[in-house]
């Protein structure tokens, strides 16, 4: 009795075993892939895991390798108007120097005007952008990426236009893709910078490009009626590197430069003359400064942050001008209806 | 015998154990990568453009909550290319998902504007790289996709 008891015991631990292994050897041959990747993985972890320490010391080393002369900061940015990208960043950065300063000249129509923005006494420092809306394409865009700068908010989309700006749902938000204006009115800004007309050369006449440009100017302006308003001009092409359109060439570039800073002129904006330190002197984008003849590199990127560091008005100063424009077109008004009358 | 039947029972209860185990790892993967070093060696598959590192907070191109992440780095285009590299460290491996949901959305946006704009660009949108692994979120827009995988394979991803 006891000796069959033995033996059924002995089965049943038997069984056990076997069905024990039969589990192990089919977790093994279906996930043993995963046993393999585990052992590998660590292996290979080995070289790639750091304490946090030396990967903070490896962030500075980028940082330096990339000669970033204005403070990178990349962390503590805050969020959110009404679901609206926004840059803020907790350490004011140093203006940069660009190793060579390009030859600086004067290159729209009338250098003398008065809504050229000229060069200030001294430069700002980042913080000036803290309250600041960028508004443009990708060569914005690429300022945003590569100019250094860590303060300001950007609306800005690659290929737009004076047509995209006005209509279309190109900013892109956490809720959903918005149209400029609405972004422009999720937040209070001092100061409104547009860069624009690169995607329009040869895309408009230019008599309808002037009314548009103004008429979205206006209600950019009804938005927020207390910012100064800065239209960059548009940045000169090495022609021979542009691959897209014949227009996209710097007569045309020079062309709605002129419009601009007319629009400036006539409405009390402030226009920022970029090609005064982004031109080869000879009415071209500098030679190099850019892969496709249109997008400029790092580099000039940091000049351009330079460039609106130096160049700036006070609110005083825009109110006076904007006061002034607005008489101006009173008395250009009243005397074009008393001529009428005549 | 008795012997060995213990040992094997030892070694059976091991093996179910450890192959347990590897079920539950994939994106819950307790890993730690120097987010610097991974962008810089995944800077080295971009050959048609000279990408700079990002001075604002990507969480504004990205749209992630900043509460969520411990630490981003992103390297983009001065506009020539499309071509990016982001490594968001999250701070919990549960947001892989929406991370890679965020970033998928910002390829999609990239997409839709390149795709009149510039065809090569939109090209490299078609074979962007979004992986993640533990804690950690890669977004890879490049030349170079295979030695991509690669690095990143390296990397645990």
């Amino acid at each position: 009795m006891a000796k069959t008891k033995r033996k059924r015991k002995k089965r049943h631990d038997s069984l056990v075993l076997q069905l024990m292994i039969l589990v192990a050897v089919v977790l093994v041959v279906f996930e043993g892939r995963l046993v393999v990747t585990m052992v590998t993985h660590r292996s290979s972890m080995k070289s790639a895991t750091v304490t946090d320490s030396t990967a903070a010391a490896s962030v500075q080393d980028g940082t330096l390798q990339t000669q970033t002369s204005a403070a990178a900061t990349t962390s503590n940015g805050d969020t959110v108007l009404a679901g609206l990208p926004t840059v803020k960043a907790s350490s004011a950065a140093t203006a940069s120097t660009p190793e060579t300063q390009a030859e600086t000249h004067a290159t729209t129509s009338d250098p003398s005007s008065s809504a050229i923005v000229p060069k200030a006494a001294t430069p700002v420092d980042d913080s000036y952008f803290k309250d600041a809306a960028f508004i443009g394409d990708s060569r914005m865009q690429g300022f945003q990426n590569a100019s250094g700068i860590t303060q300001g908010t950007f609306f800005t989309s690659v290929g737009m236009s004076l047509s995209t700006m006005q209509n279309e749902a190109v900013i892109r938000t956490a809720e959903g893709n918005i149209t400029v204006a609405a972004a422009l009115s999720g937040g209070k800004y001092g100061k409104v910078y547009i860069m624009l007309g690169a995607n329009d050369l040869g895309e408009y006449d230019w008599d309808s490009f002037h009314d548009g440009f103004t008429s979205c100017l206006k209600r950019f302006q009804e938005i927020q009626p207390d910012a100064i308003f800065y239209i960059c001009s548009v940045i000169y092409v090495e022609e021979s590197k542009v691959e897209g359109g014949s227009y996209v060439n710097n007569t045309n570039v020079d062309k709605i430069n002129s419009i601009l800073l007319q629009i400036c002129e006539e409405q009390g904006y402030h226009y920022l003359d970029l090609n005064e330190v982004l031109s080869n002197g000879y009415g071209s984008l500098i030679e190099g400064a850019s892969s496709d003849g249109v997008h400029i590199y790092e580099k000039y990127c940091k000049m351009m942050l330079d460039y609106l560091k130096n160049h700036y008005v006070t609110a005083d100063a825009s109110d006076a001008k904007s006061e002034a424009s607005t008489e101006a077109e009173t008395e250009s008004e009243t005397e074009t209806s008393a001529s009428g009358a005549a | 015998m008795k012997k060995f039947k213990k040992f094997a029972a030892v070694l059976c209860t091991a093996l179910i154990a450890l192959t347990l185990t590897a079920c539950g790892g994939g994106k819950s993967k307790d890993v730690t990568i120097d987010t610097a070093k991974l962008a810089d060696e995944l800077l080295t598959t971009v050959t048609s453009d000279e990408l700079s590192k990002m001075s604002v907070d990507p969480s504004t191109v990205y749209l992630y909550q900043s509460d969520d992440v411990t630490s981003a780095i992103a390297y983009a285009s001065s506009g020539a290319t499309a071509c990016e590299v982001a490594v968001i460290e999250s701070k919990d491996a549960s947001n892989a998902e929406s991370m890679e949901k965020l970033l998928q959305d910002r390829v999609d946006s990239q997409k839709a504007l390149y795709a009149s704009y510039d065809a090569a660009s939109a090209g490299k949108l078609d074979d962007a790289i979004i992986k993640s692994t533990g804690k950690y979120t890669v977004l890879c827009v490049c030349d170079d996709i295979d030695k991509a995988n690669e690095i990143l394979k390296k990397y645990g991803f």
